[in-house]
Formats: structure tokens, C-alpha cells, sequence
């Protein structure tokens, strides 16, 4: 666990884009699938699927660019700036020059992951809005053209992958990093991936609900949302354990508790619980429950998730009452050392040195 | 194609006068204090008494890109009796395998041809995602929203120039040079310190097992963590293909959870009609199949 680092700043644009883009993709995948796979009952649900998807991935597009240090500059993402402006003096889009010069401007780190995201979330933009359409009239020109035959096939089969690597790919952002507890497990895209698949049904469970789906479809629906959690909790498990020691320093912070304890107890257990009392067969407000706290739960996680490095960097004012004189050499990682430094508290982080 | 250059920091020797702070303020024209806009969480440099050390810049930032470190020890008795400083320039460290450079998604951090790692301002976004994977805590943003840290006076090494802070630094515990003359400087210090009675003196970054190298490497005469130094930080992308193998594993069971979900309801009509004009084909879509 590297304490040595400065923090990105990643708020609430960050929270909210990695919440409602794990729901949108959720439910994006899980209404390609039951196209893809289910029987024409379902088609219903896989509509509710694509109505979530296109707002929420608009709102997130629109969070991203806020949330960036110079929002105008939003498109250096996928294209190379410099490249971009030499074509426009070249004469692009009037010119054969600018053209070329335009021919080597598109920009893809395929091993960074934010790079690699903002195309991903560019395709995915792109595929929801296409599905929305064809989901907005029932039996018209578009859902014949968008949700059947072989373009909607291909669209579905697009779509899910997309939807899928937008639901993972987040967490492999985080862990591609030197942030304490984000790059100190591998299991974070997966988490991620697992909680958009919850967060996204249980949206989907909300409205269906809303909307009086037949009871045979709500129950399949609800059926996937237990698969979903039950897979949730076997991967939070696994996060857990690839923390090792480090789960305990993780501990030691208030949104690493928050982290830990809420997300399990509000996220998965609850709903989970929830779920097998009633009997996945049993049509009842108990559905709804389990939903709302899959969701609530979801955001926990992100939240918890991305506020803990700061606060195990952070070193407030009430600590610097801890310093003990016993400790020199921690004494000294406190003052000159630490990047974030605000003086003071040391015992925690030699700890985790002699932990590694 | 000129040679690559670096920064041997001979911690020793730096009497902590923080000329190389002043020069590098004075050269790249940054502020006295912070530009930095307030931000939630109060997290500005404060144009106060750090208090607590003798060390008011605290720690690197946007208008900080040289900063000494005052690492102050005391005896752990009650009187404090014995105290030592240990004092360290610290800098961008110009990592041979750059974290920041590899994640940056705009192309805005290069390699220059001296084998420095630059930004580019005019191509940064304020991402922010160089900050998360830089494990010295080395980049911050500025108030005009873009990445900021050490350029190794880029400006200067075009013109043939030595950087500002070696330039001004008074004992040389910064030296500029060629990377390859300044690892046979940095062995024969070592050496030298060993022979009078330093045995803990060590180099950081020298050898390829920090990020490959480091142009600006260190001698350290205390484990690197004492210092404020990762012993081991990682290179962001070594997670990616684990990370991604789980996340696969983890839709497979999805898709297969749903698929059983699903599917029940299939079961009495196994192939169940596709309704779409062609009509026709089985539960498997396959495209060629579908074609009019």
C-alpha cells in the first residue's frame, strides 16, 4: 500500500458517473441478453433495460466533461489536440492534406484504461441511443429494424460486450493506479462489473414494477437479480481476501468501515436476504425492497470506494494530538516526507510498512 | 538525438537552503504561495507556518515543483537529546516507465529527447488520472485546471542550459549531467560514503528496479520510506490483464446466470419462433442465416 501519493481530486461527478454508468451498462447487458436469449415474454423487460440506459449515459457523459480540469477540452480524449489543429491549418475539412493529417489523429491506449474507456463510452452512447429508439414504439419500423433480424442481433451482441466492458472497465481505472487501496486489488473491475449487474435489475425490478409487467416476467427478472447478488457477494469475498494485511489499515479509516461493513450489510445481505425469506417465487413488495437496497447499496460502494485513499492520505488536525516522541523515525515519514502532508500522525503508516 | 540526462541527488550533502526551489519559482515563473482554487475539503497550501518542521512548503504542488524535504529524527527519549535531519530535493522523478505518461488519455505527457517526461499544457484536459497513478505524489492541478510538475526546464536543456535548481544549488547535492556519467558518479559516492562509516548509504532509482530507472535518482542514507519514497511502486498497467481476466470470468457467470434466469420459460416450445419479418429461424440467431 503506496501512502506516498497525491490525490486525484475524484468527487462527486466521479461517484455519480461510476453509480449511474454501472446502472445504465447493467441494465443495457441484462436487456441485450434476454433479447439475445430470453423468450418474446421478456421483451418488455428488455425494454425497461433500454430506456434506463440512453438518459443515464448522456448524464454521465455530461458529469465526465464537468468534472474535467478544462471541460472544453473534453475531445483531446479520443483525439490527438496537436494533430486535430495542424489538419484545421492544413485546411481539413476542405483539403486532401487535412485529411491526411486528420487520418493520424485518432488517440488509443489500449493498455490505459481511461483511454480505452472514453471510446468504450463513445460506442456505448451510440449503441443505448440506437436500442432506445427502437425501444420507444412498441411493434414499429424501428424495432423491427433495431431490436429483430440480423442488424438487431449483431446491435445486441455489440451492445452487451459494450455494456459489459462499461460496467468493468471503471474498476480497472481505479486499479490501474498507485492509489492506496484502488491498485492494491485486482478484483475492483469485477466488483464493479457485479454491482452494475444488481444495480441495473434493480432499476429494472423498480420499473417493471411501476410499469405492472406480467408477474411470470417480473419473476425471472427477479430470479437473474439473486444470480446477480449472490454472484456480487461471492466477488466482494474475493476482493476482501486479495486485500490481505492491508484490509486491516483499510479498517482503521471511517469510509474503509463504511466501505466494508455497509456495502456488505446494506448492499448484499440485506437484499439478498430479502430475496430468499419471500421466495424468488413470491411476487410481493419484497421485490422492491431488495431493489432499493441493491441500489442504495451500489452507491455506497462507489462512494466508499472513492473516498477512502484521500482520507487514508489525509492527515487531519485531530491526529497531529497523536504524536508520540517514542517514534522518531515515524516522527520524521510525518513532517517532510509525506506529499499530503499536514503534519503530525505517523503510527498507522508505519504499520503498513512493516506489513509489506 | 541529444543524450538522455538526469539528476543525481546526493541527499548528504543538501544543507536544506532551498536555493533549488527558489531558482526553479524564479525560472518557470511560479507564484510565492498556491494558485490553486480553494476546493472542497480544504485542501489549499495556506501561506502559513507549516508549525509542526522547520519545512513551510510542505509537500509538492502545482506551484511547488522542486520541493526540500526536512525529515526530522529524534532520539526516543523523553528529552529528545539526540536529533538528526535528513533533508532530500525532491523533484518529478522522470521515471524511465512513467505511470503518468502510460495512463495519460489525451497524449498531453510525452518523453522529450532528452529522456524527460514532459506535459504538454496545451493538450491536457485536467483529468487527473496522472495524479492517481504517480507514485511520488509529484503532479497537482493548477488553478487554470491542467496537470502541472517539473520540466526539467525544457526551455533551458533546448538553449544548453543547465536546469535552474542544479544550477543554484550550492553544494551540488543536486547534480545535472549525463544519466550514464552520473550512475558512475552516484557508484563512486556510495562507495566512498561506505568506506567512511555510512554503511546504510544507497542509491534509489539508479538501477532499473524503480519504474525501469529513474532519471532523477537519489542517494538515501535510510530505508526509501523514510524519505517519503515507495520501495516498490508499480507501473499502473500491470493489473489491467488480471484485472480484466476476473472481470471476464465475473460476466461469463453473469451472462450464464441469466441465460438459466431467462430461459425457463423457454423450455415447453425449445425453439421458440423469431418474429422478426424474415420469420423463420430458429432460437439461435445466426447472421448469415438471417439474410433475405
Amino acid at each position: 500500500m503506496n501512502l506516498f501519493v497525491a490525490d486525484p481530486d475524484w468527487g462527486w461527478w466521479i461517484i455519480l458517473y461510476f453509480y449511474l454508468g454501472g446502472i445504465a451498462a447493467g441494465a443495457y447487458f441484462t436487456a441485450t441478453l434476454i433479447d439475445l436469449l430470453g423468450s418474446d415474454e421478456d421483451r418488455e423487460l428488455a425494454r425497461i433495460g433500454y430506456w434506463i440506459a440512453f438518459p443515464l449515459v448522456c448524464l454521465c457523459g455530461l458529469f465526465l466533461t464537468v468534472d474535467l480540469g478544462r471541460p472544453e477540452r473534453f475531445w483531446h480524449m479520443l483525439f490527438k489536440s496537436e494533430v486535430v489543429k495542424a489538419a484545421v491549418a492544413e485546411g481539413w475539412p476542405w483539403s486532401g492534406a487535412g485529411w491526411a493529417q486528420m487520418s493520424h489523429a485518432f488517440l488509443f491506449k489500449y493498455w490505459s484504461p481511461m483511454s480505452v474507456g472514453a471510446w468504450a463510452l463513445t460506442l456505448f452512447g451510440l449503441c443505448s441511443f440506437v436500442s432506445f429508439l427502437a425501444s420507444l414504439w412498441p411493434g414499429g419500423r424501428l424495432e423491427r429494424l433495431f431490436r429483430h433480424g440480423w442488424l438487431g442481433r449483431g446491435l445486441q451482441v455489440v451492445g452487451s460486450l459494450v455494456g459489459f466492458f462499461i460496467a468493468a472497465y471503471t474498476g480497472a481505472l481505479l486499479t490501474a493506479t498507485n492509489q492506496p487501496l484502488w491498485s492494491d486489488s485486482t478484483w475492483v473491475a469485477a466488483l464493479f462489473l457485479a454491482s452494475a449487474a444488481s444495480t441495473g435489475i434493480a432499476l429494472m425490478i423498480l420499473i417493471a414494477e411501476w410499469r405492472r409487467v406480467s408477474p411470470a416476467a417480473l419473476q425471472r427478472l427477479e430470479r437473474a437479480d439473486l444470480w446477480a447478488l449472490g454472484l456480487e457477494l461471492l466477488v466482494f469475498a474475493a476482493f476482501l481476501a486479495s486485500l490481505g494485511g492491508d484490509l486491516l489499515a483499510v479498517l482503521e479509516s471511517w469510509h474503509g468501515r463504511l466501505f466494508v461493513v455497509g456495502v456488505l450489510v446494506l448492499g448484499l445481505l440485506v437484499p439478498l436476504a430479502v430475496h430468499l425469506r419471500l421466495g424468488v417465487s413470491l411476487r410481493a413488495r419484497g421485490a422492491v425492497v431488495a431493489a432499493a437496497f441493491a441500489l442504495a447499496g451500489g452507491f455506497l460502494l462507489r462512494y466508499a470506494l472513492l473516498t477512502t485513499p484521500p482520507e487514508l492520505l489525509a492527515e487531519g488536525p485531530a491526529r497531529v494530538a497523536r504524536f508520540s516522541p517514542e517514534d522518531g523515525r515515524a516522527r520524521g515519514e510525518g513532517t517532510g516526507a509525506d506529499p499530503n502532508n499536514r503534519g503530525g500522525e505517523v503510527e498507522p503508516r508505519s504499520k503498513v510498512f512493516d506489513k509489506e | 538525438m541529444p543524450e538522455p540526462v538526469g539528476f543525481f541527488t546526493d541527499t548528504t550533502v543538501c544543507i536544506g537552503c532551498k536555493a533549488c526551489q527558489v531558482a526553479c519559482h524564479q525560472w518557470n515563473d511560479l507564484p510565492a504561495w498556491t494558485d490553486e482554487p480553494p476546493r472542497p475539503g480544504g485542501k489549499v497550501s495556506l501561506p502559513v507556518l507549516s508549525g509542526d518542521s522547520y519545512d513551510n512548503t510542505r509537500s509538492l504542488s502545482a506551484v511547488n515543483w522542486r520541493h526540500v524535504k526536512f525529515i526530522e529524527q529524534f532520539s526516543a527519549d523523553a528529552n529528545r537529546s539526540q536529533a538528526a535531519w535528513l533533508m532530500m530535493s525532491d523533484v518529478c522523478k522522470h521515471c524511465h516507465d512513467a505511470p503518468c505518461l502510460e495512463v495519460c488519455p489525451t497524449g498531453a505527457i510525452l518523453r522529450t529527447e532528452f529522456d524527460t517526461v514532459y506535459i504538454n499544457p496545451p493538450a491536457c484536459n485536467g483529468c487527473r488520472d496522472c495524479i492517481s497513478a504517480c507514485p511520488f505524489g509529484v503532479i497537482h492541478t493548477s488553478s487554470k485546471g491542467i496537470a502541472q510538475k517539473c520540466t526539467f526546464c525544457y526551455d533551458r536543456l533546448k538553449q544548453g542550459l543547465t536546469p535552474a535548481c542544479a544550477q543554484a544549488c550550492p553544494t551540488q547535492s543536486i547534480k545535472f549531467g549525463p544519466l550514464a556519467q552520473l550512475h558512475k558518479d552516484a557508484q563512486a559516492r556510495v562507495a566512498q560514503l561506505r568506506q567512511q562509516g555510512e554503511p546504510k548509504a544507497s542509491l534509489y532509482g539508479a538501477d532499473d528496479q524503480v519504474l525501469g530507472g529513474l532519471n532523477a535518482f537519489y542517494l538515501l542514507v535510510d530505508k526509501p520510506e523514510t524519505y517519503g519514497l515507495p520501495s516498490r511502486p508499480k507501473l499502473p498497467s500491470r493489473s489491467v490483464p488480471l484485472s480484466s481476466f476476473w472481470a471476464v470470468f465475473t460476466a461469463l457467470l453473469t451472462a450464464l446466470g441469466f441465460l438459466f434466469a431467462f430461459r425457463r420459460r423457454a423450455q415447453p416450445e425449445p425453439l421458440t419462433p423469431n418474429p422478426s419479418p424474415q420469420g423463420g429461424e430458429g432460437g439461435v440467431p445466426q447472421a448469415g442465416r438471417a439474410e433475405p
